[in-house]
């Protein structure tokens, strides 16, 4: 993966003092029409996106279309990209999520994904291929996860990496949809106290 | 559904668990409630955490197809919306009409939908905000057609009304946004008839605007406008 840009040596050449976000520059860059800085923030931020697309969508040739969407559409807004609001990691990571769930829920009218949902869940992705830093992400993931209680934890995976509503969620889980949502509130304060997000 | 209820639904929100309905809903309020801003905020960062546990290479001929994507697209141009008035001046954008002549225009409006404004038993929404006391009426004129926009405050509905609206194609609508001081808040979706023209009330939730604004959105709206702007123009 990332094949030509090393990210960790991006960051190391960035000097002390100066623009410590390498991935809000490139994408800064690309709002005034940069092709190249373009290429950059894809290549800082492709295993983020397609890893959050793939997990909800599944299929990897649709995963590739909906990510080639994602892109698209952020080369398009690149112009209107303002850090003050926002990470620009973030802000790709949120338009690859909101676009991953709207593909699945369209889809949904075809088929129904909700039975397999939990058989399914742990399929290994066709393409692994971690460097030691997803590895780290990974793990730390997981840990935090770990801390949540048992129905904290499904209610927020079944909502962010399953693409599902919080009612779906409440239907699969046969659980009231009030529940639910406190679950998911509760689940994200307890992982925000973990991730060190500032409340 | 109750502002209390509506607070609850920012951990949704944010992991984009909600129906279409609630999410607009969730929309329309959560810009001006600091709390729902900063748990929106927070809990977003979170579920970029959440992304970064799954992360997974694509292959890599995919960076060539987007690439070759993108070398043909054409991007937006970037958002102005610190003032109003900044915006009004530019040029594309024709400012307000001056109010007089946008009662006038209201008063030919009025005397253009009465027909179909008095069907079924009692008043309809849109005569409802016509009366209303505290309506406010905005002409917003763009390089095609024009909008007029009613506001009641106190009903906390828009009519909106117009004519000569492009084609905003099967997969998209029309959003009004609320310029704002603090920025600009989503108010609303609708459709324009195949004709371009349109009529229709909108819930705008609570919305303080300095001025109005039309843009073509995907379907489902967007939190901040990314498409053209079709219409602006100052209250």
């Amino acid at each position: 993966m990332m094949s030509d840009v090393n990210p960790l040596s991006r960051l190391r050449s960035v000097p002390t003092g100066a623009v410590a976000d390498p991935i809000a520059q490139s994408l800064r860059d690309a709002g005034k029409g940069n092709e190249a800085a373009f290429a950059d923030f894809y290549d800082l931020t492709s295993a983020l996106v397609y890893g959050i697309v793939l997990k909800i969508v599944r299929d990897p040739s649709m995963s590739e279309e909906v990510t080639q969407e994602v892109y698209v559409e952020l080369w398009r807004l690149a112009p209107r990209f303002d850090d003050k609001r926002g990470s620009a990691k973030g802000w790709a990571a949120t338009i690859a999520h909101r676009r991953a769930v709207d593909r699945v829920r369209s889809e949904q009218a075809h088929r129904n994904r909700d039975q397999q949902e939990h058989e399914r869940s742990d399929r290994p992705s066709d393409v692994v291929s971690e460097t030691v830093l997803d590895g780290l992400d990974h793990a730390r993931v997981q840990n935090a996860l770990a801390g949540l209680t048992e129905a904290q934890r499904e209610a927020v995976t079944l909502a962010y990496y399953g693409g599902h509503t919080y009612r779906e969620v409440a239907a699969l889980l046969d659980t009231p949809e009030g529940t639910i949502k406190t679950r998911i509130r509760d689940g994200l304060s307890r992982l925000r106290d973990d991730f060190g997000v500032a409340p | 559904m109750t502002n209390h209820d509506i607070h609850h639904l920012a951990g949704a929100y944010a992991l984009d668990a909600l129906d279409p309905e609630e999410r607009w809903a969730f929309e329309a309020h959560y810009p001006t409630c600091d709390v729902c801003v900063q748990e929106v905020d927070t809990y977003r960062t979170v579920a970029v955490h959440l992304a970064e546990g799954v992360t997974t290479a694509p292959r890599a001929d995919l960076k060539t197809a987007i690439m070759g994507e993108v070398a043909t697209t054409r991007q937006v141009s970037p958002l102005v919306t610190q003032r109003v008035d900044e915006l009004a001046e530019r040029r594309r954008w024709r400012p307000a009409k001056p109010m007089a002549l946008a009662a006038a225009a209201a008063v030919v409006l009025l005397l253009g939908v009465a027909g179909i404004l008095s069907i079924g038993g009692g008043p309809s929404d849109t005569e409802r905000i016509l009366a209303a006391s505290d309506a406010v009426v905005t002409s917003l004129d763009g390089e095609s057609g024009s909008v007029q926009v009613v506001w009641s405050e106190e009903l906390d509905k828009v009519a909106i009304f117009g004519n000569g609206l492009p084609d905003s194609g099967s997969d998209n609508e029309f959003a009004l946004w609320a310029v704002q001081e603090d920025g600009v808040a989503p108010a609303g979706l609708f459709d324009a008839a195949d004709d371009g023209g349109v009529s229709a009330v909108i819930d705008v939730g609570g919305v303080d605007p300095a001025g109005w604004g039309v843009t073509i959105e995907p379907n489902g709206g967007s939190e901040q406008p990314t498409g053209e702007i079709l219409f602006i123009a100052t209250l």
